[in-house]
Parts: C-alpha cells; structure tokens; sequence
C-alpha cells in the first residue's frame, strides 16, 4: 500500500513523496508521484495512472487536504504518468494541468477539457503555487519530445520525471538511494533505452549541474540525495544513450 | 494490494448495453441491404409490368408502390442508424462515468472518513451519471417508437406484396414470371419483417 513520505518541510513548504508501493499488482510499473504543498495550495507532480488512483489518493489524503490540490505537474504524456487525470478531475474539476504545449492536445484523451491545460513552452515556465515560484526545465527528449522537469529552488529539489528512474527488484523498498553503485545497475539499461538524444541528455547534465540541488526525485525508483545528485548526474552524462540493446 | 476490483464491476452490465447496441445496428444493417434488394426487384418489375402491357397494369401500380416503399424503408432506417450511434456516444459516457464514479468510491473508502470534498465529489459524479442514463432512456425510446412506427411501415409492405400476388394472376401469358417476382417480395417482406421483430425486442438500457 503506497504511503506519502514527507522528504522536506520548511514550515507551511512541504514536499511528500508517494513512493515505491510494494504492494500494487507486477504488471503495473511502480511510480513514485510527489506533492508539493505551500501555504494553501498543493501541486501534484506525474500524478500516475488509474489504476493507481485509488492507492495515491488515499495516501495524498493521509497527509494533506486533497481540496488543496491547486495543480497537477505532467513531465510528459505517457500512461503511468498522467492516464488518472480525469479521476483527479472527477474530484477537482477546476484542477490545472500543466503541460509541454505539444501533448495539449493529446491529454484531453485521458480527461479534462480546453480550460484545464495549461501549456507549459519549449523554454519552460515558473508555475506559481501559493507565492512559491517553481521552475518547469526542459528536458525535451529526456525521454519524451515534450519533457519537462520541476525544479523547487526553495527546497533545491529536482523532480526528474523518467530522468534518474531506476527498475529496482520487487524486495528493494528503500525510498532513497542506499549504495550509489550497486543502485545504479538497475538505472543503467533503463536510461540506455529510453533516454533517445545523447545531444538532449548532455546538455540537460550542463544545465542542470549549475542547479543547487540537495534531492533529485525521479518517477521510479529511489530518490538522490546529498553527494549521489552529482554522482548521479555525471554518471547519466558518460552513459551512451539510445541504445536498443546494452 | 492487488489490481483495484471494484472498477471493474461498475463495467460488466454497461459492456452488454454496447453488445447490445452492436446487435441492434447489425439488426438495421440487414434491413438496410435488405430495402436495396426490394428497391432493384421493384425497378425489375416495373420493366417487366411494362413489356407485359396491358395485362400488367395493376402489377406496374403496385411495383412503384413497392419501390416507393423501399426508399421510405431505406429512410427510416437511415435514422434508426443515427439513432444507435447516438446511443453509442451516450453507452460509452455512462461507462465512464460509472468506471471513474467506482474508482473514486474505492480512493474515498480507502482515505477513510471525512475526506475534505469526498461528498461533493461523490454528489457531483451522481449527477452527471443520472443525467446520461436520462439521456439514454429517452434514446431507447425515441428507437423504440421509431422501430414501431417502421414495423406499420413494413405492414404496408406486405399489403403491397399480397396485392401484388393477385395482380400477377392476371398477368396472361407473364402471369407466371410475375408471380415469381410477387412472392419474391413477399418473402424479401417477411424477412425484413423478423428483422424487426428483433429490433423491437431489444433494449438500449434495462427496464
């Protein structure tokens, strides 16, 4: 049964990560989605996918008041990141949903209608939440064509969508990354894989090392933090992507 | 935890409204090749009508009529078709409705209690529900009414089939072609007649 974990609070700026359900069915791939709370207003980040709704909702609510959600942080239009849409929606229909501009028009398919995306530009934008300013980067082919990530400068956290994902074994519940190297195994074909654009991937590795970031928080797998974000970091910028087999 | 469970049971009965759906247009399908067949017969038998002369009057008369009736038929079903489709789109909004209402009830069950908006939620996705299967009754029985109104249509049909019967054995020497051609549409007739039966027969929604 998924839980939310809180991974930062600074007063009312809070940062919950519902990670690694040990429990959801083995065909589903596990995700990790993250709550972003200040002041009044919660951002939820790769929300994941229906069949998921029920476990995520209810772990959202054991630790913030879900009528706070203000907005949902899709990094890009796959399934198991943003296929829940329309339940959150059943919920909140004035939700927003913020979004590379080239899946506008795709994620209607899901839910939601006209008024409820808002189209994130190639450059990236800040989305504000309560007067806290989080940054949405560009990670375009990181693995999607229209990929973003969500930078909190406050909390120095990354969300890193597929970025950092690693396919760990089912008895590995560990919400932070434990031993870099051996952690790193399970990252390795996954990045080969999926990352497409090795150009794409070095020139995130540059923009995103000049970032002060105490935790990078990906969709699957453990969490970063402290010295491994760099490690991290320079060990995806020597990695030979678009690969099909390693 | 394994797959949630309940979304699953909110689906079964509506997934038998889309079989259902399915068996009425390939219902009206059949009738609409059917009204085809009836509109060439009834062309061939107007030239036949004709090269027989004057022994064939009444047999020409009622061939038209009969060619008539085709297009009519052809009509009816025409919005029948649109009908169903129409149905499909509404089928297809109570399955989803019912699908996220019970995923909904199963996040809110399993937050427990006292989920700040679980009500309004539960109250709003209520609403939309009753409002689809509304409009899905009123499908059913705007296509009822109109299979009924096609089944006097076809009734008619057949009284110009029968006719047609007796007109041939005036036929003189085309007697026996025209009655060929005669029981022929009364048989196309009672086909088209069995489709409808079956049409009428089937339900959009369950009572």
């Amino acid at each position: 049964m998924k839980q939310a974990h809180c991974i930062y609070q600074d007063e009312e700026h809070r940062w919950l990560a519902i990670a690694r359900d040990a429990s959801k069915p083995g065909y589903i791939i596990d995700t990790n989605e993250y709550v972003v709370v200040h002041g009044e207003e919660a951002l939820l980040c790769d929300p994941g996918g229906i069949e998921i709704f029920p476990a995520v909702f209810s772990a959202l609510s054991a630790e913030c008041d879900p009528t706070r959600l203000a907005g949902i942080f899709a990094s890009h239009q796959d399934p198991d990141i943003i296929s829940s849409l329309a339940l959150w929606l059943e919920f909140k229909p004035d939700l927003k949903c913020y979004t590379s501009w080239l899946w506008q028009s795709f994620l209607p398919h899901f839910g939601g209608q006209d008024s409820t995306f808002v189209p994130i530009p190639d450059p990236g934008m800040t989305i504000r939440l309560d007067g806290l300013e989080l940054q949405a980067i560009p990670a375009h082919y990181l693995h999607s064509s229209g990929n973003f990530h969500l930078y909190d400068p406050k909390a120095k956290i990354l969300f890193s969508g597929d970025v950092g994902a690693a396919l760990l074994p089912a008895d590995n519940n560990d919400l932070y990354v434990q031993d870099f190297s051996r952690h790193i195994r399970h990252a390795e074909g996954f990045h080969k894989r999926w990352m497409g654009s090795d150009r794409a991937k070095r020139d995130w590795c540059e923009r995103v090392s000049r970032l002060e970031i105490d935790m990078l928080v990906p969709q699957h797998g453990a969490i970063y933090q402290g010295a491994d974000v760099q490690r991290f970091i320079n060990w995806f910028a020597a990695l030979e992507v678009g690969v099909l087999r390693s | 935890m394994n797959a949630p469970e309940p979304n699953l049971h909110g689906i079964a009965p509506r997934t038998g409204e889309l079989a259902r759906i399915v068996r009425v247009n390939e219902e009206i399908k059949a009738i609409v090749a059917t009204a085809f067949r009836i509109n060439l017969m009834a062309l061939n038998a107007i030239f036949l009508a004709k090269r027989a002369g004057n022994a064939a009057l009444g047999f020409g008369v009622l061939s038209n009529e009969l060619r008539r009736f085709a297009q009519d038929l052809t009509r009816h079903m025409a919005s029948l078709r649109e009908m169903t489709s129409g149905s499909v789109g509404s089928v297809t909004g109570v399955v989803q409705q019912q699908r996220m209402a019970t995923i909904l009830a199963a996040a809110l069950k399993l937050s427990g209690d006292g989920v700040p908006g679980a009500r309004e939620a539960r109250r709003r996705g209520a609403a939309r529900l009753a409002e689809q299967q509304i409009r899905l009754r009123s499908l059913d029985l705007r296509l009822r009414a109109a299979v009924e109104e096609t089944q006097q249509l076809v009734e008619l049909g057949g009284v110009l089939a029968r006719s047609a019967k007796i007109e041939a054995a005036y036929g003189g020497s085309f007697s026996a072609a025209l009655m060929q051609v005669s029981t022929d549409f009364a048989e196309v007739i009672a086909q088209i007649k069995r489709s409808l039966e079956v049409l009428g027969k089937e339900r959009l929604v369950k009572d």
